[in-house]
């Protein structure tokens, strides 16, 4: 279920940032607050997975849809294209090519839920400082963001998420490093901020689909 | 010359004979004590050792490793749960670090690098110990066409995104150890209901498997005092709140246990001795005797546990606790005997002359006394429960001695020259109610009558109920932190009720497999028929021999060069790290040794690391000697009826299997016609018992059947109090019956028989009435005082034998006398 990372992280694409070099504590807390303010709901998206089972990186793009608290889409596009939906209460993960679809249920303080809620965390940017060490530099005209987790639930998922912030305080790509040295880069691009309805993060599998529930819940 | 005249002379003039033999009786006693002494401390010793559920739960208590398993629980405030959190593993390392810890259970050893690699580790013997129809479809996944078409699928899935192939890959490579595990995984599946998390996540639970070498009560004590030591210094490093640390598990029960049957027996034996050494004094208003009567009950008491000892080799920790119940039984006769004396004393008589008349008068009502008493408990026997057994014999044995020695070695301590009581104001007021009663009979009876009558009516209706608890709480400590541990985890935890155990031996391999097969296969149509809410076995790791020599066979057709090669190919196609599947390629290395004839069939314990946390759950289903093993039933309900037990021993076994259901509450639940059967059959032989001797003893109908109203006005009385106060029976307590009919039954005998040979009512029954009246407040005091005891069972058997004593002194007093005297009337006057 750690795997499940990439496709969520997938979802990063809105903050801001702002300051010269690296930033002091108060500069943070400015930079957040602004970033929090103009958070981006949906962005098209282009991911490359370094994975130890892989000789090459997996390379998927698509388009990514998310509002906050919990709440997320993400479609994949190519030959091997794939839906991830979110609710908050349960992930769906569908397969057209193969009819078949993964249920996940959340809150049931599994791993899958400590990684949702670190990707949570990271895109609301609510209460980051508590859950994450948070290293923030200026670079150009952007920022760059290293984020370490501090909680144990946190820690078991990953190691380092780093986040680059544009020039717009969006963001424009991440880094997720996780504990068996797998890599998950994601670039985000036409970021809009528009509201969206809620049918977004609702998901039926259609009928004939193979429904499985890995994690047995 | 008559025997107390004997006696009375031997005492007056020959005390140093006396003291020697005494000293040389006391001092054999020692001797003996000291070096042959051996305590049987085993708590499942008290149940009947007849019942194959108790043997069930002896056989898991010695035989299975989850005995030297404690259980650690860290419980802290909402607010520090990330605290508790980074924690746990801290806590956890400084668990591994003590010497009498050997194993620790820290999380689900599936959520851990070393649990799942543990896991593969066991899969070839798992999978060789497949059935052959499902070894052979699984094997078949090492077709070329099939290897490919599964690694070309789970590509596609890993580019879709979907993280359950980089799992799967990661467990299993080759397809061959899911299919080998599932049958593990399913059979184990009520495991999953056994979180070490709370789901607020403020109680977070460790398993520690202890190097214990015994499981003796002294054991388990020395193991919990280094326990507690670790525990108050476990919280070095803990940066939060208030942080709990808890433990339970048997060696926390039994050290708490044992060291509270030892409070038990000191609290309650002080207890007893201060009030009835306070009303002894009250009564007679003499140190001396009083002084006299603790060295003859203590040297009763030395006797009994000598005898025991010499009978039984071995005693019963639980048994020895009869010290209390004997000091409330014995001291009845040193108040009749030294009662007596006073009175003869009183009456001119001289200290010899009093001895004497003290010995005449009484010592055959002390000897019917004690017989009846001792009959009573020699019924225990009839439990079948050691513990019980050796309880009446050790009291039987003690009850005769008091009798003898308060018939002799008691006026050692009675001084020669001291004056008479000059105004004993007892005495006064129970020969004025005495006078009254045999007199005026009519009111005393009639209001006396209707009080008992009221409440036999209330105790024998079945409104309202006398519950009979067979819950093991009523064989815990109150108080217990060991119990409340557990109370708190089951709070915390997911709900589940103690499951019916399912004990099976087989003598060799292959039958433990078909056996368990067997009963999986029977369970699990129970389970379907909604029988049984689930079950657990250790079918998967039982091994056949046989299944796993055809399978190796089929392996030996196995082309591994050329699915070798295959995978080998495949990865190339794929993009697929070679290094990422190196496991793959030693499966199919070490399946391939196996189709060598000569090797060695492989063993899952040989494979599973010692340091692995499966072996906790492993131990669960294994005895020392793996072809002992059990099962695991979780009903659909907790186990609390007889019903419920019928309908389980009628459901769980197999036709052709041996096998012993057992647990706690099913134990409990099997021993309830028992324990009515202890209530009721042996207290009404009892009862037979004691109301033929009465026949005899006073060959008078009339009085015959006043004794009969009286016992049956005393344990209706007795039901009738317990319900309204609400005491509920248990185990132990129903013993209570038989020993208020036993101790009721003497206060009859004293009155009546001195009823029948008076001719002056007035002195000799005021004479006797009173030291029944001192007997009964000091007997209800000796039990009364069981009520310090912690341990429920006795404290509840203490409340009602002082109940039922109570009532048996109020009936024997307030209707015996006024009804003799209604039906067989004397002149209160000295005739």
């Amino acid at each position: 279920m750690r795997r499940i990372l990439p496709i969520i992280l997938s979802l990063i694409s809105s903050t801001i940032l702002a300051g010269p070099g690296p930033l002091s504590p108060a500069e943070l807390k400015t930079l957040l607050a602004r970033i929090r303010e103009n958070r981006i709901t949906q962005a098209d998206f282009q991911e490359e997975r370094f994975l130890h089972l892989m000789k090459k990186p997996v390379v998927n793009s698509g388009k990514v849809w998310f509002q906050p608290p919990k709440k997320f889409r993400r479609e994949v596009k190519g030959n091997s294209p794939s839906l991830t939906v979110s609710d908050g209460h349960q992930l769906w993960i569908y397969y057209p090519n193969f009819k078949s679809a993964e249920r996940y249920s959340l809150g049931k303080r599994s791993p899958l839920d400590s990684v949702i809620a670190a990707i949570n965390s990271a895109l609301n940017l609510e209460d980051v400082e508590n859950t994450f060490a948070i290293n923030a530099t200026k670079i150009g005209n952007g920022y760059e963001l290293e984020l370490t987790p501090r909680t144990p639930s946190m820690k078991r998922v990953f190691q380092k998420l780093n986040l680059r912030i544009n020039d717009n305080l969006r963001a424009e790509r991440t880094e997720m490093l996780q504990l068996n040295g797998d890599r998950i880069v994601t670039s985000y691009s036409n970021q809009t901020r528009a509201p969206l309805p809620t049918s977004t993060f609702e998901f039926t599998p259609p009928p004939g689909t193979d429904v499985t529930t890995p994690l047995g819940r | 010359m008559r025997i107390s005249d004997v006696i009375a002379r031997t005492v007056t003039q020959r005390r140093t004979l006396v003291w020697c033999s005494v000293a040389v009786l006391a001092l054999g006693c020692i001797a003996i004590l000291v070096t042959q002494l051996r305590l049987d401390s085993d708590v499942l010793n008290i149940l009947p050792a007849s019942f194959r559920s108790v043997a069930g739960l002896k056989i898991y208590d010695r035989e299975f490793e989850q005995t030297r398993q404690l259980t650690f629980a860290l419980v802290c405030a909402p607010d520090d749960v990330e605290k508790l959190e980074e924690f746990a593993p801290v806590f956890a390392d400084k668990l591994r670090q003590q010497s009498w810890c050997t194993r620790v259970l820290a999380g689900s050893p599936m959520q851990t690098p070393d649990g799942i690699r543990d896991l593969q580790s066991i899969a070839v013997p798992l999978l060789l110990n497949l059935e052959p129809g499902v070894f052979n479809e699984t094997i078949s996944i090492l077709q070329p066409q099939k290897i490919r078409d599964r690694l070309h699928r789970l590509h596609q899935q890993i580019e879709a995104g979907s993280p359950r192939p980089e799992f799967e890959l990661a467990f299993d490579p080759l397809g061959l150890i899911g299919p080998a595990l599932k049958p593990f995984a399913e059979s184990t599946a009520i495991e999953e209901d056994q979180p070490l998390a709370s789901s607020d996540r403020t109680m977070r639970v460790f398993l520690a498997v202890t190097n214990q070498e015994s499981i003796s009560a002294f054991a388990c004590q020395r193991l919990m005092r280094q326990v507690n030591a670790f525990r108050a210094n476990a919280r070095e490093g803990w940066n939060g709140g208030r942080l709990e640390i808890l433990v339970t598990g048997r060696s926390a029960y039994v050290a708490e246990i044992s060291l509270s049957m030892r409070y038990d027996i000191v609290a309650t034996l002080l207890g007893s001795v201060v009030l009835v050494g306070s009303i002894f004094f009250i009564g007679f208003r003499r140190w001396l005797p009083l002084l006299g009567m603790g060295f003859s009950l203590l040297l009763s008491c030395l006797v009994a546990l000598t005898l025991g000892l010499l009978i039984f080799r071995q005693l019963s920790m639980v048994s020895v606790g009869f010290c209390a119940i004997l000091v409330g039984l014995g001291v009845d006769f040193a108040i009749l005997t030294f009662g007596r004396y006073q009175q003869a004393r009183i009456d001119g008589q001289s200290h010899r002359q009093g001895i004497a008349t003290s010995v005449a008068k009484l010592g055959r009502a002390v000897f019917f006394g004690a017989l009846t008493t001792a009959v009573g408990f020699l019924a225990l026997i009839l439990s079948g429960s050691m513990g019980f057994s050796q309880l009446g014999v050790l009291i039987a044995i003690g009850i005769f001695f008091a009798g003898l020695f308060m018939c002799t070695i008691l006026f050692l301590f009675v001084r020669e020259r001291q004056p008479p009581l000059r105004h004993d104001w007892v005495f006064e007021m129970v020969k004025k109610y005495v006078r009254w009663s045999v007199e005026r009979p009519a009111p005393m009876l009639i209001f006396a009558s209707a009080l008992l009558l009221l409440l036999t009516v209330i105790g024998l209706s079945p409104v309202p109920p006398l519950h009979f608890e067979a819950s093991t709480r009523s064989l815990e400590p109150k108080n217990s932190r060991a119990s409340r541990a557990l109370q708190a985890i089951m709070h915390k935890m997911p709900m589940r009720w103690e499951p019916v155990l399912a004990i099976v031996q087989a003598s060799n391999p292959q039958e433990l497999h078909d056996d368990w097969q067997k009963i999986a296969a029977h369970w699990s149509e129970l389970q379907t028929a909604g029988k049984i809410k689930s079950f657990s076995t250790p079918a998967a790791l039982c091994l056949s021999p046989k299944s796993m020599q055809r399978n190796r066979e089929q392996l030996s057709e196995i082309d591994f060069q050329t699915a070798r090669q295959t995978l080998d190919q495949t990865l190339d196609t794929e993009g697929f790290s070679r290094d990422a599947f190196a496991p793959a390629f030693t499966l199919l290395d070490n399946l391939q040794h196996l189709v060598d004839p000569n090797a060695p069939l492989p063993n899952w314990r040989e494979k599973l690391p010692a340091s692995s946390s499966w072996w906790f759950l492993v131990d669960r289903y294994f005895g020392q000697d793996p072809l002992l093993t059990t099962g695991f039933v979780t009903t659909n309900e907790p186990v609390s009826t007889y019903a419920q037990r019928v309908n389980l021993g009628g459901d769980l076994p197999v036709t052709g299997i041996p096998m012993t259901l057992s647990g706690w509450s099913y134990a409990l639940a099997d021993l309830l016609p028992w324990s009515h059967r202890q209530l009721l059959i042996i207290s009404a032989l009892m009862a037979i018992f004691d109301v033929s001797l009465l026949a005899i003893l006073y060959r008078n109908l009339r009085l015959w059947v006043i004794q009969v109203i009286t016992l049956a006005f005393a344990i209706g009385a007795m039901i009738a109090s317990m319900k309204l106060l609400r005491i509920d029976l248990n185990l132990l307590n129903v013993l209570s019956f038989r020993l208020v009919l036993a101790i009721g039954v003497d206060y009859g005998i004293y009155v009546v028989l001195v009823w029948q040979k008076t001719h002056e009512i007035e002195h000799d029954v005021a004479g006797v009435v009173k030291p029944v009246l001192l007997a009964g407040l000091t007997a209800v005091s000796g039990f009364g005082s069981l009520v310090l005891a912690r341990n429920p069972s006795l404290s509840s058997l203490g409340s009602a034998c002082a109940i039922g004593i109570f009532w048996s002194l109020v009936a024997t007093i307030f209707f015996t006398l006024p009804a003799m005297a209604a039906t067989e009337p004397k002149s209160s006057s000295k005739d």
